[in-house]
């Protein structure tokens, strides 16, 4: 079993060496994070999830939970962005990302050669992630301390923070379904690895510049 | 609970569990006649007295107010305003301010806590702090600014119409304590019908503004306040045309059920999607679409 350290984007046997593990720990610390807002945030959005917030010990540990994990959660994203904002920067060829292109990805219509570490939507979605995430606590803080801005200020935050989460939330299910779904992939925020034969199909451009030892900064 | 008034008409946050919607009560309402009220704030002092609440430390701002504004352990103020009229008058304006206990209130509305704030049959809004959470989206539903929230364990406090009083057939503490009778206690019905009269006495003492604020944007009020400049209810700090914010109608009953239909709807295509094309396969194994 290899174990990924600190050097990644590197062959080491049949595998190839993905995450290192200050990026594993930097994000299974905001998907933690991000798992006790949506508990602590859930039953106070709607009284549906009313019984999970028995599991935090009642909705009013909740409210007072929330607040704290998602200054947290923001921090842990300040981690992530600076983590990973030169990996994911944007090519031209991701902006086709924004058309049909997300079809034909779907689809599985065609092989994309020139798929790098990173596609265009895992781009997309970590920009908008960042984006979302101070929309949250911008609100957020509006939200934690409402005597302290007038009603305008509270109305615009309710709507904000309410409007974010559920494109957070769809584009989260988005973001746990496709690792789930495709074999392989799970374990490169794990172990670190995956293997040769997931890396060429899924990433073939990434595969071949790492077997040519090709620097990537 | 106990006693048929304490049956609960609308609770907040609540699905379909507490409503009883059994008994038809006569909406109790107290009646507020500015016109004839001194200022002495015996209603104050009663309210302070009959629920043990504590002492908030006064501000001096200038004003005869004993507060700037109410507070958790303060439910009911008179306030005071002072302004020239047209024809070169002095308007020297006393009101109560206290919970209007609406028909449609928007504390309710926006409260997300099941049971915290509660309407009863006979009208009154009461708050249970036991489940209050101390959110303050209460705040930003109620048209009249009238949340306010206890220092040390957030919750919220506001005039109960004293539902402990009424409850067993005694009028509010501030009404019994009122030493002019500008301050009565009955059924909405026989408030108004005081408020009409009164009304019409100050149209033939030439006061032809006069009006009873009773504003239908909340669905009228438990209380209701006879104004001798009934044309000008800003100048006695009451807004125009009080209603439940927009933006909270519109947050509650379209942002919410259909941001969480389109999370569903997203898990649903995740599912759809995967029986449909499954993982991903390298190009050429010779796998037909399903």
């Amino acid at each position: 079993m290899v174990r990924a350290r600190s050097t990644e984007d590197v062959v080491v046997g049949d595998e190839v060496v993905r995450h290192r593990l200050a990026s594993r720990v930097i994000h299974w610390t905001v998907g933690i994070l991000c798992l006790v807002c949506v508990l602590s945030g859930m039953p106070i959005w709607t009284p549906v999830f009313g019984w999970m917030a028995g599991l935090l010990g009642g909705l009013a540990v909740c409210r007072v939970v929330h607040p704290w994990a998602g200054l947290l959660f923001l921090a842990a994203i300040g981690a992530m962005f600076l983590n990973w904002r030169r990996d994911m920067r944007l090519t031209s060829r991701d902006r086709e990302w924004l058309g049909p292109k997300v079809l034909s990805y779907v689809t599985y219509a065609e092989h994309d050669d020139q798929v790098g570490k990173y596609n265009g939507g895992q781009k997309l979605f970590f920009f908008a992630v960042s984006l979302a995430s101070l929309a949250l606590a911008a609100s957020g803080i509006v939200l934690w301390l409402p005597t302290s801005f007038p009603q305008a200020v509270r109305v615009a935050g309710i709507l904000l923070h309410d409007g974010t989460f559920i494109l957070f939330a769809m584009a989260i299910v988005l973001h746990i379904y496709l690792p789930a779904a495709q074999p392989g992939t799970y374990r490169a925020m794990t172990r670190g690895t995956v293997s040769a034969a997931w890396a060429r199909l899924h990433h073939p451009r990434w595969h071949r510049e790492v077997t040519a030892g090709i620097e990537r900064r | 609970m106990s006693g048929p008034s304490l049956e609960v008409r609308r609770s907040s946050a609540s699905l379909w569990g507490e409503k009883t919607g059994m008994r038809r009560l006569p909406v109790l309402s107290k009646y507020i006649d500015t016109t004839t009220c001194i200022g002495c704030k015996a209603c104050e002092v009663a309210c302070q007295e009959w629920n043990d609440l504590g002492v908030v430390p006064t501000r001096q701002t200038g004003s005869y107010q004993t507060l700037p504004t109410l507070d958790a352990e303060y439910w009911n103020l008179i306030k005071f305003s002072e302004r020239e009229t047209e024809n070169g008058g002095l308007a020297w304006l006393m009101r109560k301010d206290q919970c209007m206990h609406c028909e449609d209130p928007g504390c309710l509305a926006a409260c997300p806590a099941p049971g915290a704030i509660v309407q009863y049959e006979n009208g009154i809004v009461d708050v249970d702090p036991a489940r209050c959470i101390g959110c303050g989206y209460c705040l930003t539903g109620c048209p009249f600014n009238v949340p306010r929230f206890h220092k040390k364990t957030g919750k919220m406090a506001k005039c109960t119409l004293c539902v402990d009083r009424t409850q067993v057939g005694l009028e509010p503490a501030c009404v019994k304590a009122c030493p002019t009778a500008c301050l009565q206690f009955g059924t909405k019905e026989d408030m108004l019908a005081l408020g009409r009269a009164r009304v019409e006495q100050l149209g033939a003492d030439g006061f032809k503004n006069a009006a009873l604020y009773d504003p239908p944007g909340v669905g009228g009020t438990g209380v209701v306040t006879v104004l001798r400049h009934g044309d000008h209810p800003e100048w006695y700090d009451l807004p125009r045309d009080p209603q439940v914010p927009l933006a909270v109608r519109l947050w509650k009953n379209v942002l919410r059920p259909f941001g969480a239909l389109a999370i569903l709807g997203t898990v649903l295509a995740a599912l759809a999607h995967f029986l449909t094309y499954g993982p991903k396969q390298p190009p050429g194994t010779g796998e037909e679409g399903a």
